[in-house]
């Protein structure tokens, strides 16, 4: 069934559309027909709008026909056809938008006066149509002809028309049951259509309002200022306020923008971009845009009530966009702008950010969250603000002269500058990674250039305020020389250490760059230079030359390009060869560079980060952060985001961090937790030792791997482990403080060093332990070759005849272990002899950690007792009369290699704790055999005749 | 411990570490390695003792063992010359390499044997006043005199550190780690 408002609605949307179709034949084609003078800009303007005007009201009309020919649908089938496929109810919005975008042509026309322009060119022809103008109006006293009139009549039957509606709808709503599915959308209709009554009316009064304005400003004002959506929203020549300290003699708010005219000079400023906030006395309003800050004086409290009610309002509805019209019908108070917003503008005035464009968040009229700024030259910088100032994680490109080449700085920032961690690929293919303060390198950093550019080179150490100073590693790779020492000021200053490609060793003092005053030079050959030297470190002047046999050479040295080194000086045949650590094992670097201070700039950071109380926002800043790949990061930066590696799930959050420290504190959890945070490139301690191994692996890997920094780098290495167990005692300080714990107190020094060799040594080794040990390969080189020519030698002979050569008391030794097949004799068995033994032993090189390495000693010892107890048939106690002979036995049938670099190393990183305990005992031995294997005799030992002969194969 | 082969180093130190009751159980090395702890006035001292091979041709590794040492016990046979004679070189080689300050220690071994003594003691007395070093008859076999070359070279070893014995030593008594603990070998 129809109810009449059907009818009675069809009805409507018949009379309208024809009075639209009059409309467009009678009024806007013959306005549209006019044709101004090119120079008539103006003009030009005019018919624009009307051609817009005229495509919303055909778009309007199209909408009514539409929803005429769905309304007759419905009277034609009542039953098959339901209320909801009325398009005025089922898309109540579109049939809106048509009525809204006619109404915005229409008022944008009216503030231009464009009726009564066309009227006025076209007076005679619209006087002969007044009749058909009136007809359109239902209002008819008015008596004026012309511009005023054409107006109305394009206006009114829209606005009747609407009203009609509403009417309509409320009383269809009346008569629709509640349960019917179309109710809601007929409630809907009708609020949406009063709604637009109560637009048309503000947008109405609003044209006429800025159409007043337009025709008083002058037309250099006007010209300035108009844009055809534009409308004033309040005058300070209603409602006056005085602006301080920009000067202003009048204020207009417009619905887009706040305009401060003053003379001629007009300052515009975006309400997207305007914060208001009313000053303490009542009768101010501080007004904040990016650019200016300036304050509103109303004459009363009144004044000033209305106009921040005037800002805030147009304030909002810039922000929510024109068309959401519905806003007006909020009550008097309006909502609170958002005081943070998301806007893009182009700073205007001078200095830093002059015609820069920042496209993000803002709060309180600054730069303030993530946001994007553009400079014109291409610079651009995407991260956090806070205040309006670079602040936080942000990516910085900067372009070069170059095309396509630029800068980028990955870094943090803090107010304006880089500060924290960073890492900057430069356009020169150069890459930082390290510190940055107010902008410059600054702390520990690592600044390496491209492998393929014309200067290889690679500097990793420390810097000050962009320069190269304190400690330092700088590489050379061209030369194939590594400089390690103190900086100054960008230059080689203070003490310091070449190694080259060659395997020659320098040390002494430089001075802006160059040698300077007495050095030492040790070549490969074990020679030895002491003197004062060149740039490219031949002797010059006095000086005096070791050689690896006891020969001295002194006098006074020259040396010219292509003629070698020449001397006038004495040679000394008579000494004896020197002591081994005055030149082939000596030692480099040792208390030049004090390990406490060596790598400061890595710790202090940290140090920092717990001290502020393990803050998560600065955890980044100082602890750094990795980036898999330049090029990901090139294209994340286009979004605003850059992953550090700092993955999403929560395990990595320093809180977590310090949750778990405190869960694992009983040793062997210790232990556990210790290993799992070192291993792992997130975790504080993780990040710490992958630095720490980037500084040992630059100083110590390739040139590096020389025999005479073999002290320099294990005294790095037990420093580190020291430093590392410091840092966890500092995280667990803060997990503590946390909590509301007690803190732990200071351990003792005994405790610590418990822990530090313990614990954290052997946990830190294996990351060390490649250079490390190549260093003590090289430091013991010749030794290691003696003794592995007696391990050759001793090879050689079968069980029997070794244990014979050796001493051994015969009634210890296990022939039961021998077993013979035929045609074999006891004499000529091999390596089998305390097999127990020897294999235990060949365990110490499975492992790096010198406890457990003694461990294995222990073991092979408690074997070898075991096999002698055995032998003899009851519990035997060796003294070293026996058991020197025996672990020469099973050491030279071991063949460990390199074993003297493994016993030294054991030895320098062993826990202080076991000196002259067992396991001191127990390395000393194994030394001594080591020592003993390399003997002569051992080596050289002419076999007696019957061991020599045939037999023996 | 340093002495020929024969002349019962180990058993020395097997005599002086098993005859008293030890309250704890101190890892060794056979009879190469041991430690006991004695009570020197207000002090403990922990003897970590190092044996040494007593062969001739392992008298060049010496070194190794003695060096870091607190003092030395250089045993010989009293039935021996040829020990003696031995002795007396490796005073030389300590006196000229040994650690500074080392204390030395003369134990002629086998007292029980001195019916077939080929030293007599009054040269070893004299002897072991000549190089200012400690110097008694012991028998490892008897138990004589063992602790007595014990307790003579606790009380010539100097204070580990002066400022902390000075202060703390009586409060450390029964302190199984701090005590000042030294190698003897």
């Amino acid at each position: 069934m129809c109810d009449p408002e059907e009818a009675a609605l069809l009805r409507l949307e018949e009379v309208f559309s024809s009075t639209l179709a009059r409309i467009n034949s009678h009024l806007l084609q013959p306005l549209l027909l006019s044709t101004p003078e090119p120079s008539d800009l103006w003009g030009w303007e005019c018919l624009q709008l009307l051609e817009q005007l005229h495509t919303s009201s055909q778009r309007l009309w199209e909408v009514t026909e539409e929803n005429l020919h769905s309304l007759r649908e419905r009277l034609r089938h009542p039953d098959s056809v339901g209320l909801e496929s009325l398009l005025l109810l089922h898309s109540a919005d579109q049939v809106l938008q048509a009525h809204l975008e006619y109404i915005d042509s229409y008022t944008n026309c009216m503030v231009l006066k464009a009726f009564q322009n066309a009227a006025k060119s076209k007076i005679k022809y619209w006087r002969a149509q007044r009749k058909v103008v009136l007809q359109f109006l239902s209002d008819v006293s008015s008596q004026n002809t012309g511009g005023p009139v054409l107006g109305h009549a394009l206006h009114q039957p829209l606005v009747h028309h609407v009203q009609q509606y509403v009417l309509l709808l409320l009383s269809l709503g009346d008569t629709v049951q509640e349960s019917h599915p179309a109710r809601q959308l007929v409630v809907h209709a009708a609020t949406l259509f009063g709604n637009l009554q109560s637009y048309m009316r503000q947008a109405l009064d609003q044209a006429e309002d800025t159409q007043a304005l337009w025709s008083t400003l002058s037309d250099r004002l006007r010209n300035e200022l108009y844009t055809p959506a534009r409308r004033l929203l309040q005058d300070s020549r209603d409602i006056s306020v005085m602006v301080s300290p920009l000067r202003a003699d009048r204020v207009l708010l417009f619905d887009d923008a706040l305009v401060l005219l003053q003379g001629y000079r007009v300052h515009t400023f975006d309400l997207k971009l305007v914060w208001v906030e009313p000053g303490k006395d009542g009768y101010t309003l501080h007004v904040l845009t990016p650019e200016e800050e300036f304050a509103f004086c109303a004459r009363n409290p009144q004044g000033r009530v209305v106009w921040q009610w005037k800002v805030t309002q147009a304030v909002c509805q810039a922000l929510r966009g024109k068309k959401d019209f519905q806003v007006l019908e909020v009550g008097p108070e309006p909502p609170e702008p958002p005081s943070c917003r998301c806007v893009a503008y182009t700073f205007r005035m001078g200095g830093r950010l002059c015609q820069a464009t920042y496209e993000g968040e803002w709060c309180q009229a600054r730069p303030h969250g993530k946001g994007t700024l553009k400079w014109p030259d291409g610079r651009n910088h995407v991260g956090n603000f806070c205040q309006g100032l670079e602040h936080g994680f942000g990516i910085c490109l900067v372009p070069q002269a170059t095309e396509d080449k630029f800068d980028c700085y990955k870094c943090h920032w803090r107010e304006g500058s880089m500060c924290g961690y960073g890492i900057c690929e430069y356009s020169t293919d150069e890459v930082y990674k390290g510190y940055f303060q107010e902008g410059l390198r600054h702390g520990f950093g690592v600044l390496e250039s491209a492998l393929q550019g014309p200067q290889p080179c690679k500097y990793t150490g420390h810097w000050e305020r962009g320069q190269r100073s304190g400690y330092g590693i700088s590489e050379d790779r061209d030369r194939g020389e590594r400089y390690i020492g103190m900086w100054q000021a960008d230059q080689r200053h203070g003490l310091g250490v070449v190694v080259t490609q060659a395997g020659i060793c320098y040390q002494g003092s430089f001075q802006l760059d160059k040698t300077v005053g007495p050095g030492v030079l040790l070549s490969e050959d074990d020679s030895l230079y002491e003197g004062t030297f060149t740039r490219d470190l031949s002797l010059m002047g006095k000086g005096k030359v070791t050689f690896p046999n006891g020969f001295t050479l002194e006098g006074s040295f020259s040396s010219g390009t292509g003629r070698g080194l020449q001397t006038q000086g004495m040679l000394d045949t008579a000494a004896l060869p020197p002591d081994p650590s005055s030149i082939r094992k000596r030692q480099l670097g040792l208390g030049a560079f004090p390990v406490e201070s060596r790598w400061q700039g890595i710790y202090s950071p940290f140090w920092d980060f717990v001290h502020a109380g393990c803050p998560g926002d600065l955890q980044e800043a100082l602890l750094g952060f990795h980036i898999q790949s330049s090029r990901e990061l090139r294209k994340s930066q286009e979004y605003l985001y850059c992953d550090r590696n700092h993955s999403k799930d929560s395990m990595h959050s320093i809180e977590d961090i310090l949750e778990e420290l405190l869960k694992h504190r009983e040793p062997k959890a210790l232990q556990q937790y210790l290993k799992k945070a070192l291993s792992n490139s997130l975790h504080p301690l993780g990040k710490l030792l992958q630095t720490l191994m980037l500084t040992f692996q630059a100083t110590y890997a390739g040139v590096g791997a020389n025999k005479h920094l073999q002290g320099l780098a294990q005294e790095e290495v037990k420093h580190h482990a020291r430093e590392l167990w410091a840092a966890y005692r500092g995280l667990l300080q803060v997990a503590l403080q946390r909590k509301g714990q007690a803190l732990e107190e200071d351990e003792d020094a005994e405790t610590r060093d418990l822990q530090v060799h313990g614990l954290m040594l052997p946990l830190v080794l294996p990351s060390f332990y490649p250079e490390l040990f190549t260093l003590y390969l090289l430091l013991h080189e010749l030794e290691d070759s003696l003794y592995s020519q007696g391990i050759t030698h001793l090879s050689l002979f079968p069980d029997t005849k070794l244990l014979e050569f050796l001493d051994v008391q015969k009634h210890l030794w296990p022939l039961k272990d021998l077993t013979l097949t035929n045609n074999q004799r006891y004499s000529l068995v091999r390596d089998k002899c305390f097999l127990s033994a020897t294999e235990c032993l060949q365990k110490i090189i499975t492992t790096v950690d010198p406890r457990e390495k003694l461990e294995v000693l222990e073991k092979t010892y408690g074997e070898i007792e075991a096999t002698v107890s055995r032998v003899l048939g009851q519990e035997h106690k060796l003294p070293m009369d026996d058991l020197l002979p025996l672990l020469i036995y099973v050491v030279s049938r071991a063949r460990i290699q390199h074993l003297g670099a493994e016993i030294h190393l054991i030895r320098d990183m062993m826990d202080p704790m076991h000196i002259g305990g067992l396991y001191d005992f127990l390395l000393t031995a194994l030394e001594s055999c080591y020592e003993h294997i390399q003997k002569e005799d051992m080596r050289l030992h002419n076999l007696p005749s019957r061991w020599n002969s045939r037999e023996l194969w | 411990l340093i002495g020929d082969t024969g002349v019962g180093k180990s058993s020395i130190v097997c005599r002086f570490v098993q005859d008293h009751f030890d309250h704890n159980i101190s890892p060794t090395i056979g009879a190469s390695f041991m430690t006991k702890t004695v009570p020197c006035g207000n002090e403990l001292h922990k003897f970590l003792i190092w044996d040494t091979a007593g062969q001739e041709r392992f008298h060049s590794l010496a070194p190794m063992y003695y060096r870091g040492s607190a003092a030395a016990v250089i045993v010989y046979d009293i039935t021996k010359q040829d020990s003696f004679h031995t002795l007396k070189k490796w005073v030389k080689e300590l006196k000229e390499h040994g650690p500074e300050n080392i204390v030395m220690a003369i134990a002629g071994n086998k007292c029980d044997l001195s019916d077939i003594r080929e030293v007599p003691l009054k040269d070893a007395k004299e002897y072991a006043e000549s190089i200012g070093a400690i110097v008694v008859e012991t028998s490892a076999k008897n138990a004589i005199n063992i602790e007595e070359l014990f307790q003579g070279i606790s009380r010539q070893i100097p204070p580990l550190d002066p400022h902390e014995n000075g202060n703390s030593g009586t409060i450390k008594v029964g302190k199984q780690t701090t005590q000042a603990s030294r190698r003897c070998c």
